[in-house]
């Protein structure tokens, strides 16, 4: 799995690419803890490059928005698709997890709530 | 709207899940780095048109992992075996380790039904707190949730046996039509 990070205005979009799985999902874990010890706000994490994930993966993404909702912060899922979103259905998280379709509606709602 | 009724864990080895009659089987060690792989020694008999892209190795790679991680707790000395058979309509698969047995199945169950209630009800606030079920023993890379999707997917039942240490799971898919319309 591999992160890359862009900034749109004040909002930092990470594009993972690769397998979220019980191997390497803690990296985007501590990648987003490192940015919240940098005071960043505002995430957009964009899923449109990961085809697999399993309960690591999905419990990185649980983690992750636990946290920032905590902390009053922004969060959006966006690009979710394919089996992907077929296991966040299955754990019954779609709800529960703030989800836009593409990362330019992930950022119009992240700026916009 | 009338609701589904919960799905819930079941121990009964008597339960037909558990008929090994005709199916496959594969031991393998109790090593985690390889547990992807072991996945895909099984998963790779499945016919295409019930691997749904990846979910099918997804869903056994979890049960595995719950068996050489929470079962024999990554101990090399022991074991896992591994009974399966594949259709275009079915997927059965059943997982023994050599471990203590998963003892939580009640509370697993109990915390489960609370948390599917709270998704009916659309109470996103409270489900914050059951979207992970963790034990002593759960670490940082446990998510907590694999169950949760593995109960919805094995649409024929996820099955311990007594002792608890060994699951048996069943998916039936519905049966794709062959050929095309050609009008009447």
């Amino acid at each position: 799995m591999d992160l890359k990070i862009r900034k749109h205005s004040e909002t930092y979009i990470i594009d993972v690419n690769g397998e979220m799985d019980l191997y390497n999902s803690y990296k985007l874990k501590e990648l987003v803890m490192k940015m919240l010890e940098k005071k960043v706000e505002q995430f957009v994490i964009n899923m449109e490059n990961v085809d697999y994930i399993d309960s690591s993966g999905i419990g990185a993404l649980i983690y992750i928005c636990s946290t920032i909702k905590k902390m009053n912060l922004k969060l959006i899922i966006c690009n979710i698709h394919g089996s992907v979103k077929k296991v966040i259905e299955l754990t019954k998280l779609m709800g529960y997890f703030p989800i836009a379709g593409t990362v330019d509606e992930a950022i119009q709602k992240i700026t916009t709530v | 709207m009338s609701q589904e009724p919960i799905k819930e864990i079941l121990i009964n080895e008597n339960h037909p899940l558990f008929d090994k009659t005709g199916m496959f089987s594969k031991e393998f060690p109790s090593d985690f780095r390889q547990i992807r792989y072991f996945t895909l020694l099984i998963v790779q008999k499945a016919p295409p048109e019930i691997k749904e892209i990846n979910l099918l190795e997804q869903q056994i790679s979890e049960i595995i992992k719950n068996a050489v991680k929470h079962g024999n707790r990554n101990n090399p000395d022991k074991k896992i075996r591994i009974w399966y058979s594949f259709s275009t309509s079915h997927a059965h698969l059943i997982v023994q380790d050599e471990g203590e047995g998963f003892q939580g199945i009640e509370e697993w169950n109990a915390f489960n039904r609370k948390r599917v209630q709270l998704f009916q009800e659309q109470n996103f606030d409270e489900l914050g707190n059951f979207v992970s079920y963790r034990t002593q023993r759960s670490d940082e890379h446990d998510g907590g949730n694999a169950m949760f999707a593995a109960i919805e997917y094995w649409n024929d039942g996820v099955v311990y046996n007594t002792a608890r240490n060994a699951v048996a799971v069943g998916k039936t898919f519905p049966l794709r039509r062959v050929g095309v319309d050609i009008g009447s």
